[in-house]
């Protein structure tokens, strides 16, 4: 474990402030973990400070050795910044480490980091280095490397850097890079984060799947082929589209089998079996694989019925039904219309999407994509669904007679929630159109299409996906949803490090987005994966990250 | 008989040249280039960022010169990044590493005998299509192995009595299995082999292990899709023929002349059946080709099927054409062999 609760150094005021709200009721503990950790508070020291026991980490230590062979896609690595799946992450996560690992019960815990302070408006940070952590040919690793990276992640002039966008508060806006003075080297084991304006989700950031470490000598390209790493594996084999091959590294002294145990397993195979969801219930049957990526859908119960381990995990990922305000259909603009979004949210009641597109594997969702689990998510009420109002405010708008075309990738949860959503919009009486594009088509133009479904992943604070996704001008705004209002109170909601006061203005933003009827969000989904019954610490993750040096095998 | 190879050859030239021109045409159209730019990139990038990204790769160029750069008579394109590092068709990836102060080929292309550079698998098409080509192969042969002596003894059987029970039966079973496609009978087969929905579980509902290691258990369900599709076809060509012969006078003669049936059979009757069935069976190569895309993708065998669906659906270019090239000169390959071997079997043809 960390140790800033062990050498007496005095724990966040704000962290002390969230264990009184979560002992007087007012925080669930999931909430309460996820805020206190992110101010620099060992997991550990959280469940300390709310006087609960910390719960074992592994029901059971798996044993030593053994090959695990994995379903997954595999696709071709490229530099870490530019990761665009997950699956590209946990390809390189055996022996690329991040600096702050987040964890299946919403808690953060250092990696390469030993433990972190922030000050109290969050505008300053102090990252303590894990001493005696070595990369993999030898070289240690120092304050400098964090450092280099931060610096890396500033850099805007990268074209596909999506680590730029969660690292505003270090970069000069002038020249699109680390602002000077802003990324401080301490001393060896030291570095200090001087931000611009408060940030609350740098630490959260720091644990997302593109935040990567990599060593100085490496310059782009493939890096199964570079192969350095601090982590315990190294890389053996990658086929893009059939398979990659790690295995331990046999003369690396990983830090972490000290301090977090592990790693057990001798070699990992990731085996491609396309994306079709019956050639992974093959492989499962057929033994040919140990542990499922994710299972979808029917296969849920099937992979039951045929006596595999189901484990699922509860997450704010989400699959929201946006429309493109700025997208022309035949030379109009219907989206640019704020009732004609209206009445199509207002056409769709949630639940039944979730129970039709996603056999109510999930929670109901509220039109503004924050969900109960973040910290500073505020209860503004279910969202409206009035469907003789719908079409009313349809008929008043000029696109009453308008024909709505929902685009979905024909994947089988989306293309039946894209369903249950047009057939819900159609029993209003405004005319729509569902098309199913297959993914090869689908992922052509996506971002533009006027009136389609985004899948979103799970992030741990609620601001850090509304930063990305909704805030003017954005890469990954493909609603084009541009409002000033919304951008300032969400300028607003990033530097209030205090999630209560947060929460104030984060039931403003909510109700701006429903306002806006920017998106229809129906649900969040809950994840799940199965595994043979002998895997152990292989649990869903709610960021899809496998966590490697915990997989093993119960015999 | 030189001439018509040679002639036959130079047929296949033309066929190739064009085929290659309309698949690198088709696959450079502005919009799959955009989508090259997004997969290989980032799902997300702007509308500029995919011009950026395209003229740095050479893109950006007219069709019939990068053709040409391709076939390897025009010089390839060079250019400069950003950052002032010379790049070029000549010294992208996939190229043999140059030697200190060594200038990159002026050429470089097929005629210099480069394929060029996978965007999707990240590796050297040359590479791809032979590792592809050959676990290809390997079912193709076992595919041959089970198909073509069943075929042969059902059509053989059904054709010696024409109108016997034995006939009727034996054309109802060929007949079905030709007219179920693939996409059918792979998909009962799983079900009925290898899934607990049945509980036989005989054999494994998907290939992928059988790349590394083939055993009966993994690699038979592929086989027989297959399989079965080509073989009510040959047993078809093959009663044919055979009743066909059966009727004929030497064989009536033969009769007369008091020889067993057996004999008949075996002696007389089947060679001079065999001829049409012959070709029919070569026809199968160039048929195979097409009947492993789907029987690969469904199996999750990741053969020449599996990669032509792979390059057609990321548009990796130069890929799909290396995979137009090889299906072209296997189709009329086999096609060649076919009319040279009918002349062997059957002297009263002669070919020109």
């Amino acid at each position: 474990m960390t140790k800033s609760i062990d050498t007496g150094r005095c724990v966040h005021p704000g962290a002390e402030m969230y264990a009184r709200e979560h002992l007087a009721g007012k925080l669930s503990r999931r909430e309460f973990l996820t805020r206190a950790t992110a101010l620099g508070v060992t997991a550990a020291g959280a469940y300390a400070l709310i006087g609960a026991p910390q719960p074992a980490q592994a029901q059971q230590t798996p044993v030593q050795g053994g090959t695990l062979r994995i379903q997954t896609s595999v696709k071709a690595m490229k530099e870490p910044r530019a990761f665009d799946w997950s699956e590209v992450g946990n390809q390189g996560r055996g022996f690329l480490e991040y600096l702050v690992e987040y964890q299946r019960d919403g808690s953060f815990r250092g990696m390469l980091l030993e433990s972190w302070e922030a000050n109290e408006d969050a505008t300053q940070y102090v990252l303590n280095v894990r001493p005696g952590a070595t990369w993999n040919n030898g070289d240690p690793f120092t304050a400098e490397d964090v450092a280099r990276n931060i610096r890396g992640w500033c850099d805007t002039s990268m074209e596909d850097n999506s680590m730029a966008a969660r690292m505003t508060g270090l970069i000069d806006p002038e020249t699109g890079q680390a602002r000077e003075g802003s990324v401080e080297v301490i001393d060896d084991l030291t570095v200090r984060l001087n931000l611009a304006s408060p940030d609350i989700s740098v630490i959260a950031n720091m644990s997302d799947y593109p935040a990567a470490i990599t060593h100085s000598s490496y310059d782009g390209g493939d890096l199964y082929d570079h192969g350095i790493g601090t982590g315990p594996f190294r890389p053996v084999e990658i086929e893009v589209g059939v398979r990659a091959v790690i295995e331990r590294h046999p003369d690396h002294t990983w830090w972490g089998t000290e301090v977090y145990g592990g790693p057990y397993l001798d070699r990992i195979e990731f085996i491609d079996y396309g994306t079709d969801p019956a050639s992974w219930l093959a492989a499962a049957e057929s033994g040919e694989v140990d542990l499922l990526y994710e299972s979808v859908g029917d296969f849920i119960d099937i992979l039951d019925g045929i006596g595999w381990t189901r484990t699922e995990t509860i997450t704010a990922a989400t699959l929201v039904f946006r429309t493109n305000q700025i997208a022309e259909v035949e030379g109009r603009v219907p989206y640019a219309d704020v009732d004609v979004r209206k009445a199509l949210a207002l056409a769709v009641d949630n639940e039944t999407v979730l129970e039709l597109g996603y056999s109510d594997r999930g929670t109901v969702a509220e039109n503004h994509h924050v969900c109960p689990i973040h910290p500073a998510y505020a209860d503004i009420g279910p969202a409206p669904f009035d469907p003789d109002a719908a079409k009313e405010m349809m008929d008043a708008t000029e696109f009453a007679d308008f024909e709505h075309e929902l685009i979905t990738v024909d994947d089988e949860w989306e293309r039946n929630s894209g369903a249950a959503v047009a057939a819900q919009i159609r029993d209003a009486g405004i005319n729509v159109r569902h098309t199913v594009l297959p993914g090869a088509t689908f992922w052509n133009d996506w971002t533009k299409y006027p009136f389609s479904a985004t899948s979103w992943n799970h992030r741990p604070l609620g601001v850090q996906v509304m930063a990305l996704a909704y805030r003017s001008g954005e890469a990954w705004n493909e609603s084009a949803y541009a409002s000033p209002e919304f951008d300032a109170l969400m300028a607003e909601a990033l530097s209030i490090a205090d999630a209560d006061a947060r929460r104030e203005v984060m039931a403003q933003i909510q109700q701006k987005m429903r306002d806006d009827a920017v998106i229809i969000q129906p649900y969040w989904r809950s994840l799940y994966n199965h595994h043979n019954g002998n895997v152990v610490n292989a649990e869903k993750h709610p960021s899809h990250e496998f966590h490697l040096y915990k997989f093993g095998f119960a015999s | 008989m030189a001439l018509f190879i040679l002639r036959r050859l130079g047929v296949m030239l033309l066929t190739v040249l064009c085929l290659t021109f309309i698949v690198f045409f088709l696959t450079n159209l502005q919009p799959n280039l955009e989508k090259l730019a997004k997969t290989q990139g980032n799902m997300r990038m702007t509308d500029e960022q995919v011009e950026i990204w395209l003229s740095n790769r050479g893109y950006d160029r007219p069709v019939f010169v990068r053709y040409g750069e391709w076939l390897g008579v025009l010089p390839g394109w060079v250019g400069e990044t950003a950052q002032g590092d010379p790049v070029g068709r000549c010294i992208a990836e996939g190229m043999p590493p140059l030697a200190e102060g060594e200038a990159p080929p002026a050429f470089c292309g097929v005629l210099q005998g480069h394929w060029g550079y996978s965007t999707v698998f990240r590796a050297p098409v040359s590479e791809i299509i032979a590792t592809r080509l050959g676990l290809t192969g390997i079912l193709m042969f076992w595919v041959m192995v089970v198909m073509v002596p069943m075929a042969l003894l059902i059509g053989v059987l059904a054709g010696m009595r024409e109108g016997s029970r034995t006939d009727r039966s034996l054309s109802t079973v060929s007949i079905v299995s030709t007219a179920t496609p693939e996409y059918v009978s792979g998909v009962i087969l799983i079900a009925v082999f290898a899934s607990s929905a049945v509980g036989l579980r005989w054999f494994n509902g998907t290939a992928t292990s059988a790349m590394d290691d083939v055993t009966f258990r993994n690699f038979t369900l592929p086989v027989i899709t297959i399989a079965l599709y080509g073989m009510g076809y040959i047993a078809r060509m093959t009663r044919a023929s055979m009743t066909e012969v059966m009727t004929a006078q030497y064989i009536r003669t033969a009769r007369l002349k008091g020889v067993s049936f057996r004999n008949i059979v075996m002696k007389h009757a089947l060679r001079n059946a065999l001829i049409a069935p012959f070709t029919v069976i070569m026809l199968q190569f160039p048929w195979l080709l097409n009947g492993v895309v789907i029987v690969e993708t469904l199996f999750n065998y990741k053969g020449f099927g599996w990669t032509l669906v792979q390059a057609a659906g990321n548009n990796d270019i130069e890929l799909l054409l290396a995979v137009s090239v090889v299906s072209v000169i296997v189709v009329l390959v086999t096609q060649l062999i076919s009319d040279i071997g009918y002349v062997y079997l059957n002297p009263r043809i002669r070919i020109s």
